[in-house]
């Protein structure tokens, strides 16, 4: 079943229910890996979570990921995108692009995911994660602090 | 599961224009080329399923929504990087 694209969309999110229009539903070229079913999300931001963002999952199963930009981590983070990636997000040249590291939190702290990280182009409203084969990054970095 | 016999040198297709081809062989590994698509990503497994393991990780530690606001207030802020 499909929904029609103009019709907005209610997603529950932790301030309640948020009505969002469909021009703000990213599409990942290629689903995450275990996440196949769910190829749209919305981006949650909000000043009280800075400098966090939750990544919302339209589809079933709805997946949930708080994620925030790898170089406020990590100040020196370089990741490059290859050609397909850079083909697969429709970039042109150097378009700003939105970093999202996955974050993922628990009693003892957090870690992020500096390795694949999601990476939109805002001005297409398209998202990928990169799966670095050859990344120095870790899938756990300790978030610094806690 | 499709197997196929394979000399150093020959290669198969899949689909359109996807080649792998058998580079090199030696004891416990072979060195594949791939030539695919520009638009097509190829990954080794096993970072496909690091990844895999940490999305779902990662998506099953989100805490309920009610405290999720309440938990981030919990991080220092990050040193701002301009």
């Amino acid at each position: 079943m499909t929904t029609a694209t103009t019709d907005p969309l209610e997603i529950d999110t932790f301030t309640g229910r948020v009505v969002v229009p469909p021009s703000d539903v990213i599409h990942m070229v290629q689903p995450m890996p275990g996440f196949e079913a769910c190829r749209r999300y919305v981006l949650i931001a909000a000043p009280e979570l800075a400098p966090f963002t939750c990544l919302h999952g339209v589809d079933a199963p709805h997946p949930v990921f708080v994620t925030v930009d790898p170089h406020r981590v990590d100040p020196d983070y370089q990741v490059t995108l290859g050609a397909a990636e850079r083909r697969r997000l429709g970039l042109q040249e150097d378009e700003p692009l939105l970093w999202l590291a996955p974050v993922r939190m628990d009693e003892t702290g957090a870690t992020v995911n500096l390795r694949a990280p999601i990476v939109v182009h805002p001005g297409k409203m398209v998202a990928l994660q990169i799966l670095g084969s050859d990344s120095l990054y870790s899938t756990a970095h300790p978030l610094p602090g806690r | 599961m499709l197997v196929f016999s394979r000399k150093r040198d020959e290669a198969i297709v899949i689909g359109d224009g996807i080649e792998v081809r058998v580079l090199r062989t030696g004891k416990d590994a072979v060195r594949i080329g791939v030539t695919a698509p520009a638009d097509v990503l190829v990954h080794r497994r096993e970072v496909y399923d690091a990844v895999r393991a940490a999305n779902q990780s990662a998506a099953a530690a989100v805490p309920p929504l009610s405290e999720l606001a309440g938990l981030l207030k919990l991080q220092p802020p990050l040193e701002r990087v301009e």
